[in-house]
């Protein structure tokens, strides 16, 4: 629980790239809310390293119960990094480094003795690109809980994956044709077919990197409904590069910009009224 | 930049284009004539080795009357094995040749009657005698095999240049026409070339010992080379660090895949029979040598078959957690099985068709029997090729075709059957 790594910082407090025209200082701590006092997952000074190459610096945030945090910021600015640190999805990447705490319900996660496969039990996650495997829909439903044991009978697993189905919106639509291969279906069917398996393991956070932009608006909007609906059992973490959908389904927002967190706040006090400079900068749209 | 007005600036571009479009058509012209000569070296070679082979999967049978005669055999219980055996069989088909012929006279004449009859028919008759008891005594007409020099020369005789004589005679000639006259000379389906090992006499000579050789020698190396191929082909690929160790154990598998075969059959040589003592002309080390000389390719195409596999299919495994093995198992493996196989039946296809190394580990020796395991003395099929090519009875010419063309059948059934594979395991993925 206690453990902080000491890794050799980047220059602190020192911008490599300034947007132009915006002069400000860079901020030493995070400005805004980062802490909630009921959280799911806490991080602390986190940093993170890709062979050497800093890529997220010193990153201090919690996740609260049952709340949708939105993660904003320009292209590269690290947040998709941050967020595949929430269940280790960087293991696989080679000379990837990560420093600093982060737990889930108090639990530090890179522990020597716990393992990434318990860990994404509980955290799931739902990528960019609809990836379904190219099995039938049932299958793609069904691989997590018969990966974990979480069904014995033919019938339990039936039920996880019309209750997943019906919780991800697609049931109606796909329940007569369950053994068809789940590749064969549009983006936005793909990309909650996706989400119903990742909730068929019933996780207690949802990682949702950026799941809407190879969708078109209308499947974007019922991801976002489903979000919205998700929200009341799971808490979610979502990605995204559209500031309309941060502001439409979250209720706090978190700003990263060149790897360090600026700001973080409610989500209607991040559009209305931004506290840092660079927030302002990005949100109506001067940087991007 | 220079003013152009528009007109000029049109008339270039016309001529520009009419340039590059002659260039488009000369670049096509290019592949569909690269495409068309291979397409004719193929069949050159088809049409070749059709024309002097296809004669081989016939062969001339002469009428003859023979008399089971129980004091000329010395048989008189057909049942017993060891008379049988030791019966003159041979002498039955020399009287009946006698008889056929009654005005040859003296010793050498009368060896040259004998000679137009294979040596193989003693035993055919011997056969028939064992399966049918009751023709003892009994005077039958049968045909029997004619020897390999009448056979050529009868199978030529419609050629434009005249039949192949060879080591016919003028005697023969006659007692042939004669029989031909009355009809007693035609050719059948040989279905001994299918069924029989090899043989001195080309007449008795068949392709079933190699096939066979070759198919325990191909069992080998498939059981062996596929599994170990993918699991390193998995483990470099999914598992193992990249460090200076595993970019060494890569360059040498590469150049394993280059070491010409030859190389191979010696080490099997100094390795698996002169250490290890297993027996050699056997399909076991022929299999294990040909194992050591596909297995690099093997492991080659299973990482590149590896590697196509989309990442977000590992992503997504790993994403619902899924550990290392299970993403291997369940993903990674279907979805590359079918760009294996197909490796891995290209590189049997390539140990099918290998010589050198079956050279050095004795699977070149001349083997009547039909192995019936792995620990049985056999050569393979393209081994069989070679010494036919190399015997020099003119009726091994076609012998030498008919093989290759058995050879050239195994490839493309099996490289059909692997095409039929990747065709159905393949999935789509978006």
């Amino acid at each position: 629980m206690n453990r902080i790594e000491t890794h050799a910082s980047g220059p602190s407090g020192q911008l490599s790239e300034k947007p132009p025209g915006i002069e400000v200082d860079y901020p030493e701590e995070t400005v805004g809310t980062p802490l909630v006092s009921n959280p799911k997952m806490s991080v602390r000074n986190v940093d993170v390293s890709y062979s050497g190459k800093q890529a997220i610096h010193n990153v201090t945030l919690d996740i609260g119960k049952h709340e949708v945090i939105a993660m904003i910021g320009p292209s590269g600015c690290g947040k998709s990094t941050f967020l595949r640190c929430l269940n280790r999805m960087n293991d696989t990447i080679e000379g990837c480094g990560v420093s600093g705490l982060i737990t889930l319900d108090g639990e530090d996660i890179y522990a020597a003795d716990m393992d990434p496969v318990a860990l994404r039990a509980k955290v799931g996650i739902v990528f960019q690109k609809p990836n379904p495997f190219p099995k039938s829909i049932y299958d793609n439903v069904a691989y997590g809980p018969r990966l974990h044991g979480l069904a014995s009978s033919r019938a339990e697993i039936d039920e996880i994956v019309e209750v997943s189905l019906t919780r991800a919106g697609l049931w109606n639509e796909v329940k007569d044709r369950l053994e068809q291969p789940g590749t064969g279906f549009s983006g936005g069917q793909q990309q909650r077919l996706c989400i119903a398996r990742a909730i068929a393991i019933s996780p207690d956070v949802i990682l949702m990197d950026e799941p809407c932009s190879a969708l078109d608006p209308i499947a974007s909007a019922k991801i976002e409904e489903l979000i919205a609906e998700l929200s009341q059992n799971y808490t979610i973490a979502i990605v995204t590069h559209s500031m309309q959908q941060a502001a439409r389904v979250s209720n706090r927002t978190a700003y990263f910009h060149l790897g360090r967190l600026v700001e973080v706040n409610d989500t209607e006090k991040i559009f209305t009224a931004p506290t840092h400079q660079l927030t302002e900068a990005y949100i109506t749209g001067r940087i991007g | 930049m220079t003013n152009l007005t528009p007109a000029s600036r049109e008339q270039k571009i016309q001529r520009g284009l009419k340039k590059r479009h002659r260039a488009e058509r000369r670049f096509r012209i290019y592949g569909a004539s690269a495409i068309i000569f291979g397409l004719m070296c193929v069949f050159l070679l088809f049409a070749d080795i059709i024309s002097k082979g296809h004669k081989a999967f016939l062969l001339t049978y002469i009428n003859l009357e023979v008399v089971y005669d129980q004091d000329a055999l010395g048989v008189d219980d057909p049942a017993d094995a060891i008379q049988m055996s030791s019966g003159d069989f041979h002498g039955v088909v020399k009287a009946g040749l006698r008889n056929r012929f009654l005005d040859v006279n003296g010793r050498k004449n009368k060896r040259e009657l004998y000679s137009i009859i294979s040596n193989g028919a003693g035993y055919e008759l011997r056969d028939s005698l064992k399966d049918k008891p009751t023709l003892l005594n009994k005077t039958i007409k049968v045909w029997l095999i004619a020897d390999d020099d009448i056979d050529t020369y009868y199978k030529s005789l419609g050629d434009k240049t005249g039949p192949f004589k060879g080591r016919m005679t003028d005697n023969k000639e006659v007692w042939l026409q004669e029989l031909m006259r009355s009809g007693d000379v035609e050719t059948r389906f040989n279905f001994s070339f299918f069924s029989q090992g090899d043989s001195r006499e080309p007449e008795l000579a068949g392709i079933r010992g190699a096939a066979m050789g070759s198919f325990y020698t191909l069992v080998i190396t498939i059981f062996l080379a596929f599994p170990l191929g993918v699991a390193a082909a998995v483990y470099l690929e999914e598992f193992a660090p990249r460090n200076r160790w595993t970019d060494l154990i890569e360059v040498n598998i590469n150049n394993l895949a280059a070491v010409p075969s030859i190389i191979f059959g010696l080490l099997g040589l100094a390795v698996f029979i002169n250490f290890f003592h297993v027996p050699r002309s056997v399909p076991l080390v022929g299999g294990l040598v040909l194992t050591l000389m596909t297995l690099p390719t093997i492991i080659i195409s299973s990482r590149a078959a590896i590697k196509s596999v989309p990442p977000s299919i590992r992503e997504a495994a790993i994403g619902v957690g899924a550990s290392p093995m299970q993403v291997v198992l369940h993903h990674v493996l279907p979805l590359a099985m079918p760009g294996m196989l197909t490796g891995a039946i290209i590189g049997m296809a390539r140990a099918l068709g290998e010589t050198a190394p079956l050279l050095m580990i004795g699977m070149v020796a001349f083997i009547v029997d039909i192995p019936n395991g792995f620990t049985d003395p056999a050569t393979a099929l393209p081994v069989q090729i070679f010494l036919w090519a190399d015997s020099p009875e003119r009726a091994f010419v076609e012998k030498t075709s008919a093989a290759i063309m058995v050879l050239l059948a195994f490839l493309v059934v099996m490289n059909t059957f692997a095409v039929v594979l990747r065709k159905r395991l393949e999935r789509r993925w978006s």
